[in-house]
């Protein structure tokens, strides 16, 4: 089952790290172009936009969101909530991988990934509106909705990946005279590095697009632009909201396959 | 009021609601394993266009749902339209994906030997290729469905159809009594729904598989 077996039955796809990664063709190409051709192309694509929306009559509701500083709020709104709840994910989700995954407590990983495949049917936005409703709105509730819906591609990749680490490895470290926290450290967490990092920028990537439902609660971001169109019925509010968070999403995936390629420990 | 109070007033919407997103979420499913398996196929051999495939569709499922949505009332304005259109954009990148690896693993000899028994192109793709490759393609079609469902829910900010319409009115009731038992109904039935349709695709693939090829 989706649902309930681990990843590794289905053929290695699951609907949560399916997410990040879309961006990865274009850094295919070597050298610098594979560096620098998805953020130029985007660039060239919000120019165009911008080109466009110049070109156009704004009326006065129009050009209450369609200005430099709204934008550049929102803008600095939505990363703070998709790297706040990114970073919170790691610190929760790696740690609790490591202790799930130790000896003693081998026994618990089936359900947790279990719960964590249940997690992909959970909608965003239903844990966004459950927390607004019985808790607050703003920017912490929303970080928590966040937080709960990405944590568990990393939780899972941390365990995934710390299995995965061959036991004779771990063993000729012990019988080096290492001691069970320095194969931690020094064997079993570098080898689960590039698991792991795939892990973290599936949640960046979601954490991205969830962020985007975070004007529903009040928690500001890209999506108050596209919102306000929709609620003041303006197309050209509605296209430059959606175009400006799409070519966000992909420079951040972009940015995440950077750093994923940057970060794995070489030799592996 | 609790939760069950809320479900046994509100049965019948609710399961009114529940079909409705099923409904959206089957027709989506469809139309995007027509494509993705047409895709599959049409791109499995050649290295080029089978990466612009994977590519293309890859970038569908990184834009987040609430701009894509918001790019399609443009051309196709509000309600069902918009929302099939996008949930079968997201729904590709697993089919076409699957598509791909499970047309790939056929062993080579076996297309060979139908080859050698006169088989023509087509005959041995439906007779042998795709048949082998189904239980691959099948998990691939059961991703997306998972996928679909979740963000089905989002498709309400369009006027789409579903129980995200639920979740939508019980954020408009803010403060209301019956605010937290809607939106804790709503989730609820995408959940039972994601449960349903995982169910459904052990059946189908049981009888769908096959009989050389079952486990």
């Amino acid at each position: 089952m989706v649902l309930a077996g681990p990843p590794e039955d289905q053929g290695g796809v699951d609907a949560l790290s399916l997410v990040a990664g879309g961006t990865d063709i274009f850094r295919r190409s070597r050298g610098v172009l594979g560096l620098v051709g998805l953020p130029i192309a985007l660039a060239a694509a919000v120019a165009v936009l911008f080109l466009w929306v110049g070109n156009k009559q704004l009326d006065s509701i129009e050009q209450r969101r369609v200005n430099p500083e709204f934008i550049t709020n929102a803008l600095a709104e939505h990363m703070a909530l998709a790297f706040t709840s990114t970073i919170l994910v790691i610190l929760i989700a790696v740690p609790l991988g490591i202790i799930l995954t130790r000896p003693g407590a081998r026994a618990v990983m089936p359900p947790v990934i279990t719960l964590a495949n249940m997690g992909q049917a959970v909608p965003s936005i239903g844990v966004l509106v459950l927390l607004a409703l019985v808790w607050d709105i703003g920017f912490w509730p929303a970080i928590v909705a966040l937080v709960a819906y990405a944590i568990l591609p990393v939780l899972r990749n941390t365990m995934v990946g710390l299995q995965q680490v061959d036991a004779s490895v771990i063993e000729a470290g012990r019988g080096m005279g290492m001691t069970k926290g320095a194969v931690l450290r020094e064997i079993e967490l570098p080898l689960a590095v590039p698991v792991i990092l795939a892990g973290v920028r599936t949640a960046l990537v979601i954490n991205v697009g969830t962020a985007t439902l975070a004007t529903f609660v009040n928690a500001g971001g890209l999506g108050d632009i596209i919102n306000g169109g929709l609620v003041a019925n303006k197309q050209t509010v509605i296209v430059v909201g959606s175009v400006l968070t799409a070519a966000v999403a992909m420079f951040i995936d972009h940015l995440g396959g950077i750093a994923e390629s940057r970060l794995s420990p070489k030799g592996l | 009021m609790s939760l069950l109070d809320y479900l046994s007033a509100q049965g019948d919407r609710l399961l009114g609601l529940t079909l409705e997103h099923l409904g959206i979420v089957l027709i989506s499913v469809g139309i995007s394993t027509v494509i993705g398996v047409a895709l599959g196929v049409a791109t499995y051999r050649t290295e080029g266009p089978r990466r612009v495939a994977l590519g293309v569709t890859g970038i569908f499922l990184t834009i987040p749902s609430f701009a894509l949505f918001g790019l399609l009332i443009g051309p196709l304005g509000l309600g069902g339209g918009p929302a099939v259109v996008a949930l079968v954009m997201y729904g590709l990148l697993p089919i076409v994906r699957n598509t791909i690896t499970g047309l790939r693993s056929v062993d080579p000899a076996i297309v060979e030997s139908a080859q050698g028994m006169g088989m023509a192109r087509y005959r041995r793709l439906f007779r042998i290729e795709l048949p082998l490759a189904w239980p691959i393609i099948l998990t691939g079609i059961r991703v997306a469905a998972v996928i679909i469902v979740g963000i089905a829910a989002i498709a309400a900010v369009v006027n789409g159809p579903g129980l995200g319409k639920d979740i939508f009115r019980a954020l408009a009731r803010f403060g209301t009594p019956t605010a937290v038992p809607q939106v804790l109904s709503a989730i609820l039935g995408i959940i039972a729904i994601a449960i349903v349709i995982d169910l459904a695709f052990v059946a189908i693939a049981r009888l769908t598989t096959s009989k050389g090829i079952r486990a």
